[in-house]
């Protein structure tokens, strides 16, 4: 045993046991998030089955995903009320989605396992994704296109059903083209001359000059506005033809519905379309997933603001805190003379990195937002106010406030990449007639920027991942408006951003239909994942490519 | 009005088409949404997160309207509306309480006029259990002895047991996990004004930074109680009936026991604007508003779970900003 000990053995097994424990727990967190994250995307079948009133005898069809099953106790199902016959121990329960919220108020809804029937998955099924209201499932039974009716059983029905979809969604598409673009154009220049005009009234122009640019503002204004109208009769026109097809369904419980295909998303049958199918649904909803807006306060839809949010934000980030970071770090250890003060600036920085992340918000939504944004308003905005400019969160102050957090993770990299390179390396280049600020920019800090680099990497990271002060300084729960477009000056820096971590804790625990929106958490949980993966190996590569540059200089 | 005038009123207004259940609800005589020109720019609302939802869904439907506004939402509580309506940091502020006095009187030092409130919408606080709770009603004092350690409600002793609130066998014994929000959260200043009787909650509560957490909370628990708005009502808990006094009548959370008053935590929720006396609303603030009290605005109310306001009352409120 001691020989054992002594040949060193256990160090190995003990630091290997370590590894071992954490890619465990690594790899057990992943693949957590990774199987409720991409299961949602697969179309489930539509169970249908009777359920029966233990006391009154009454029967009721339910129909619905089977969401998930549990197994409780029959003591508790007793106490609870329900019916369960002595002698059994464990009683299971099925929660279904129903869908159809508009109508049953809840779209889940438990059942006990005992007073159900066997399932059965009719084929003729059909699920509707639809923009408002949650899924609704049902039978169909009839399609009216432009006034026709077209029976279930006519061989047409189907593809008349996925045409009068795809038709709907390029109506809406074009619709949105409208409205973004021209319509957006028109109201813009619209608010322009607003400002302008509330501009001259705090300036005191009066007299002939007021008069004029009145008159000016009055003709722009027409104009623009007739532009309006006529964009507006061509938006009606294009809603009009988007309702002109409908899809008349019956319920579970025999009720009937008549659904706009104005309303609809996607329709599936799918009790009734093969793997094949499946699989290609499966991806169409992860497309729409990652491209789409959210819809219904983020409970459905996709994420891509937030995605585009979180990045932009980060890059932003990165922009301020590289520069900074890098020139405080190099006047620290090259420049400064080294001594109590600089000693105590080090401790300062690193105590910084561990205060908690909060404490920046509230810093940021004090110093920042309040203080330098409304001032920057009162000096350059003061048109638009009361509505603020940059006295509000916004992108700018988030990422301000996250370069503040992740600045010690910079300068400490920074700072222990230069002390790294030989000090013979220094005194080669000065003997060769160099000055100290040539050896420095043409030497020392070109071999430092891997580590640099490797500062950046660690900052990312922690700050894509952050998501406590970002709600004080800028991130919302819904800004559709990105901040990045085509509209001058192109990066909007006041605007307020969507963010992946946000949205997690948002859909997580602020969302009134928790159901419906779990697996969402995942999904998005598993976005922001991959999303950070793939920053940190973009960076990963190119601090790779400096090493080898500078590496094969030096040689 | 027939189904069929119903579907096409919703239809023409680009709305959902709906099937009549869920239309009866809101007030038929309120009036269309009609679009305005020249409206654009962005809307910032900070405040309520029980208003949150309704916020996002009212800015989806505003979206509708004018597609290229930019409505800003955040929700972290209804402590955080008014420094931001204050500070002018957002023009909309929604609050799930009325303003406190301190509050108001912050906002008028700076601004010299009061913060306008908009009510725009009902709701009811309703105390979750979970659904394996055989429980049907609690009084409020009973409320009270349950989640206050001052007990202003006159319940004679402290109520630790659910067996203390008639529950037999199994029930009998077990104690209670409550379930709370933050102090940050109007809902929590509601309930301690109103089933509290203005009392202090018990050290023992579990303060939840969202309403859908509560109810995430008694459902995952077995003996677990919380309070919440009724539009977070979810399949995994029961709401319970509640009675004013000890002995009351047992008043179920419904839309029409709150239109009557009779249900003793129903409660306006608002939205706050910063609007000068001697000036027009912006035209941004002006449509939104207006939009709030139309048919449109108040069907979205009523498919967040909420109660949709009478036309009486939106009317009045329509009158008084001038804004018909």
């Amino acid at each position: 045993m001691k020989a054992w000990f002594r040949s060193g053995t256990p160090w190995i097994w003990l630091t290997g046991g370590a590894l071992a424990l954490s890619l465990v727990m690594v790899i057990g967190l992943l693949s957590l998030i990774a199987v409720r994250g991409f299961g949602h995307f697969w179309p489930s079948l539509v169970a249908e089955t009777v359920v029966t009133n233990h006391d009154t005898g009454e029967q009721t069809l339910v129909l619905g995903e089977i969401t998930r099953t549990e197994q409780v106790p029959a003591a508790v199902a007793r106490d609870a009320g329900q019916f369960v016959p002595e002698g059994i121990e464990l009683v299971e329960r099925v929660l279904f989605k129903r869908g159809n919220r508009d109508q049953f108020g809840q779209d889940f809804v438990w059942h006990l396992g005992l007073t159900l029937d066997e399932m059965s998955f009719p084929p003729e099924v059909l699920a509707i994704e639809r923009r408002e209201w949650g899924n609704f499932y049902g039978y169909p039974i009839y399609l009216e296109i432009d006034g026709e009716r077209i029976e279930t059983d006519d061989p047409r029905f189907r593809d008349l059903t996925q045409a009068a979809v795809d038709r709907s969604l390029d109506y809406r598409q074009r619709i949105r083209r409208i409205e973004r673009t021209d319509i957006g154009r028109t109201s813009r220049e619209l608010e322009n001359i607003r400002l302008e005009e509330r501009g001259m009234q705090l300036r005191g122009v009066t007299g002939p000059d007021l008069e004029e640019a009145q008159e000016r503002f009055a003709r722009q204004r027409a104009l623009l506005e007739a532009e309006f109208l006529e964009l507006r009769s061509e938006l009606d026109a294009l809603y009009a033809s988007q309702r002109r097809d409908l899809l008349h369904m019956r319920m579970s419980d025999e009720r009937e519905l008549t659904i706009g295909f104005d309303n609809i998303v996607r329709v599936t049958s799918p009790n009734d379309i093969t793997v094949l199918a499946k699989i290609v649904e499966y991806f169409d909803r992860v497309g729409e997933f990652l491209t789409e807006g959210p819809r219904e306060a983020n409970t459905e839809g996709g994420i891509f603001p937030a995605i585009f949010g979180t990045v932009t934000m980060v890059l932003v980030m990165s922009i301020m805190v590289t520069p900074f970071g890098v020139l405080a770090a190099i006047y620290l250890r090259e420049y400064a003379k080294q001594g109590t003060v600089t000693r105590i600036i080090r401790v300062s920085v690193y105590n910084l990195a561990g205060v908690p992340s909060i404490v920046f918000g509230v810093f940021g939504l004090g110093f920042f937002v309040y203080f330098l944004g409304g001032n920057i308003d009162q000096l350059f905005y003061q048109a638009a106010l009361p509505s603020p400019t940059f006295g509000t969160p916004g992108l700018f102050w988030a990422s301000l406030t996250l370069a503040l957090l992740t600045l010690p993770v910079v300068i400490v990299s920074t700072e222990e990449g230069l002390a790294r390179i030989p000090t013979t390396i220094r005194q080669g280049s000065l003997a060769l007639g160099a000055t100290k600020s040539e050896t420095l920019w043409k030497v020392v800090v070109p071999l430092a920027t891997p580590a640099m680099m490797t500062g950046l990497i660690l900052a990312i990271a922690r700050a894509a991942g952050e998501v406590a002060p970002l709600m004080l300084v800028g991130v919302v729960k819904l800004a559709p408006t990105l901040p990045i477009d085509g509209e001058f000056p192109f990066i909007h820096l006041e605007r307020k951003i969507m963010h992946l971590g946000f949205h997690i804790y948002d859909v997580g625990f602020q969302s009134p239909n928790v159901e419906a929106a779990r697996p969402l958490v995942y999904a998005t949980a598993l976005t922001l994942v991959l999303l950070i993966i793939v920053l940190n190996l973009t960076a990963i590569a190119i601090r790779n490519r400096l090493r080898e540059k500078y590496r094969s200089d030096s040689d | 009005m027939t189904i069929k005038t119903i579907f096409k009123a919703c239809a023409l207004a680009g709305a959902v088409t709906l099937g009549t259940a869920a239309v009866a609800d809101v007030d038929p005589n309120l009036p269309e949404y009609s679009r305005a020109s020249g409206v654009s720019g962005n809307l910032t609302s900070i405040g309520s997160d029980t208003l949150n939802n309704l916020m996002t869904l009212w800015a989806e439907e505003f979206a509708k309207f004018y597609p290229n506004v930019n409505v800003q939402i955040q929700g972290a509580g209804s402590g955080t509306a008014p420094p931001a309506i204050t500070e002018g940091t957002a023009q909309l502020a929604p609050m799930s309480r009325g303003m406190r006095q301190s509050e108001l009187q912050s906002f008028e030092e700076r601004h010299g006029y009061e913060p306008y409130a908009l009510p725009v919408a009902i709701d009811m606080l309703a105390v979750y259990v979970n659904r394996d709770n055989p429980l049907e009603c609690l009084s409020l004092p009973q409320v009270d002895a349950i989640f206050s350690a001052t007990r202003l409600g006159n319940y004679n002793e402290d109520i630790t047991r659910w067996g203390q609130v008639g529950l037999t066998g199994a029930w009998a014994n077990r104690d209670f996990a409550l379930y709370s929000r933050n102090a940050v959260s109007g809902t929590y200043g509601f309930f301690k004004d109103n089933a509290l009787f203005g009392g202090d909650f018990k050290s023992s509560i579990n303060e939840q930074p969202g309403s859908s957490s509560v109810v995430q909370g008694v459902t995952e628990s077995i003996n677990g109680i919380g309070y919440s708005g009724i539009g977070y009502r979810t399949p995994g808990v029961k709401v319970l009936d509640l009675a004013a006094e000890e002995g009351g009548d047992c008043v179920a959370a419904s839309a029409d026991n709150a239109g009557t008053g009779t249900y003793p935590l129903a409660r306006f929720l608002y939205v706050y604007i910063n609007k000068d006396p001697n000036r027009d609303l912006d035209p941004l603030q002006r449509e939104f508003v207006k939009m709030l009290y139309t048919k449109e605005g108040q069907e979205v109310v009523h498919r967040d779970g909420f109660v949709p306001l009478p036309e009486s009352l939106a009317a009045q409120i329509r009158a008084d900003l001038g804004i018909n």
